[in-house]
């Protein structure tokens, strides 16, 4: 959790990821921040996220990231 | 049948009375009988186009809805016995079976609505092309009439095969049903494009009569005449005389035609949105949102996230996520990072797709080469937005530029706006050359006097009418900011004493009858994205 957290710091260092439960659906964030994380996240944990993972749920908090990536891994 | 004829109020009538007296458990069968019936007053011929969207769609998703189930079963059992190089195997071969379901399908119904949309356009300019090498050939040329909202069908029908390719939803089984939710008959003509996660729900339930949703329902529909008939026909007129004659209406003409074309462009299109979707609710069916105060946009991105908002969901879902975190473009974005430096390198898988899409949104709009110039306009200002938007804010931040205030606020609203209004006179110009031209002479021929020395009264709408126009644009503007406030216009209507509210109310009727813009047969001009 403390690296992702780091990895989205990085990408909107003025979003608050650890209390936003709704990243997506309330605009924070857009679909360009989506495309960056994507790609931070398949090089730091060795996964290929597809557009078919693309939906608000797997990234309105910072746990559906996560349940994502462990679910990407273990698949 | 023109969502604002009194024909339509009619059938509308009907077929909620036919719908609710229906048993609940066949309401979907009438409502698709009232969707085909709708379908078959813009021309019986087009059933042909209709049906062979809903047969290959149906085709398709149901074989891939089994195929997905043998696959599961079949994973499942072998799971155990596969490292994580196997599980990717299975999973790439799997997906490229699927494939071969799904690209044909896409081909075939894209195929359909490319033939018909832009073969004469191709062969007409290959045919120029060919002149100019003095080939002995020519192209032949067809001119198809597009069968109603085959765009908007075709969009949304393709979005559920790629979910059910996806297996974001599971294959609709019922044909009937499947072809309900392709002919929703308020959506069909002009969008919203629907989703099959919010709308089958919906549609195939059987709903209850609610007083309170048919009343959101009618005045919804009021409000949508309301900016059709009263503010953008009547902003048309201005329009036409204006572009109609870009030779004879030079400089300011030109500034004050691209802002009405603005006011005229939203109400057209933002009203038939809304006469659909009150149609819709009527049948207790709630559609998605399509426009949220689009020139309150602070930026070009941000307008586009409020402007057709369904054509540009369905652009992000399946045209730009799979297109910027697709292998090639992570590639790009590495090898973009090592030669041109983080900042612009991260930014390429964004930047190039997004570019392709308003090239594609263009497109969409007609076969002409003034909207290929106007997505190339908008891709344009989109990735220098993009690449533009961190050195700009720290330039603010050097200069001292409060940011936070109204008056920033409103530089960025109406900023905003300008780059819109000239991106419409690429759209409304009779070709891309004279809107070239028209831009031209309004930065050349700049005349404030000219409109207030009688210049205003010399573009086919009398003094009155201009009143009219004006106090509408405001009671929309109004409205607008009310709703950006987050001000619920209708349910604060609600609340308020019945004397006020029938005041209200009867001011909406009487306004349509009375300034409604009518011609023959009392029949209003045609919706402009319904040809698109």
């Amino acid at each position: 959790m403390e690296s992702l957290l780091k990895i989205l710091a990085e990408i909107r260092p003025d979003v608050d990821f650890e209390d936003n439960k709704e990243l997506v659906d309330s605009g924070e964030l857009d679909s360009f921040d989506i495309v960056t994380l994507v790609g931070e996240l398949c090089d730091a944990y060795d996964i290929e996220i597809g557009a078919d993972d693309i939906v608000p749920e797997n990234f309105n908090s910072v746990e559906a990231m996560m349940a994502l990536v462990t679910r990407l891994q273990e698949d | 049948m023109a969502f604002t004829s009194m024909q339509f109020v009619m059938f509308l009538a009907l077929a909620v009375a036919a719908y609710y007296l229906t048993p609940k458990r066949y309401r979907w069968v009438t409502l698709l009988v009232v969707n085909y019936v709708f379908y078959y007053f813009a021309g019986v011929k087009y059933f042909v186009y209709l049906f062979a969207t809903t047969l290959s769609t149906y085709i398709a998703t149901r074989k891939l809805g089994d195929m997905a189930a043998q696959n599961k079963a079949a994973y499942d059992a072998a799971k155990a016995t596969l490292d994580k190089e196997g599980k990717k195997a299975w999973k790439a071969a799997f997906t490229k079976r699927k494939r071969r379901i799904l690209i044909p399908t896409l081909l075939f119904n894209f195929g359909i609505l490319a033939v018909l949309k832009y073969s004469a356009f191709v062969s007409e300019n290959l045919n120029v092309l060919l002149e100019k090498i003095s080939a002995p050939i020519q192209m032949p040329v067809f001119h198809f009439l597009l069968p109603l909202g085959i765009s908007f069908y075709t969009f949304q029908t393709m979005g559920y095969l790629i979910d059910v390719y996806r297996e974001k939803v599971a294959p609709e089984r019922n044909i009937g049903k499947l072809a309900l939710f392709i002919s929703f008959f308020p959506s069909i003509v002009q969008g919203p494009i629907g989703r099959f996660q919010t709308l089958s729900e919906q549609l195939f339930r059987g709903n209850s009569f609610s007083y309170e949703q048919a009343k959101f329902g009618v005045q919804l529909m009021l409000w949508g005449a309301f900016k059709k008939l009263v503010i953008a026909d009547r902003a048309g007129v201005m329009v036409d005389t204006v572009f109609g004659f870009p030779e004879t209406y030079g400089g300011t003409y030109i500034a004050v035609a691209a802002l009405v074309y603005c006011i005229q462009l939203y109400g057209d299109f933002s009203g038939g949105i809304d006469i659909a979707t009150g149609a819709a609710q009527l049948f207790g069916i709630r559609l998605d949102k399509n426009f949220e105060r689009p020139y309150l946009a602070t930026s070009i991105p941000d307008f586009w996230r409020r402007w057709h908002i369904s054509l540009g969901a369905w652009f992000r879902d399946y045209v730009f996520y799979p297109l910027s975190l697709s292998k090639f473009f992570m590639r790009v974005g590495k090898k973009g990072r090592q030669i041109l430096g983080n900042y612009v390198g991260k930014l390429l898988p964004v930047l190039i797709p997004q570019f392709i899409i308003f090239f594609l949104i263009g497109v969409w709009h007609g076969a002409e080469w003034k909207y290929i110039a106007f997505g190339f306009y908008n891709g344009t200002l989109i990735v220098l937005g993009i690449l533009f938007e961190q050195p700009l804010q720290n330039l603010a931040k050097k200069l001292h530029i409060q940011t936070e205030c109204f008056s920033w606020h409103l530089f960025r609203i109406l900023r905003t706006l300008v780059l819109v209004a000239l991106g419409k006179i690429i759209t409304r110009a009779p070709g891309f050359h004279v809107s070239l031209s028209m831009m031209h002479s309004m930065v050349t021929n700049w005349d404030m006097d000219a409109l207030w020395t009688g210049g205003l009264l010399q573009l086919g709408l009398d003094i009155q009418d201009l009143w009219v126009l004006a106090l509408a644009s405001l009671v929309l503007l109004a409205v607008s900011i009310m709703q950006e406030s987050g001000i619920r216009v209708r349910e604060t209507l609600a609340k308020q004493n019945l004397y006020f509210r029938w005041i209200i109310y009867l001011s909406a009727v009487f306004s349509l009858i009375l300034f409604g813009v009518y011609g023959l047969n009392y029949n209003a001009a045609d919706f402009i994205y319904r040809g698109f």
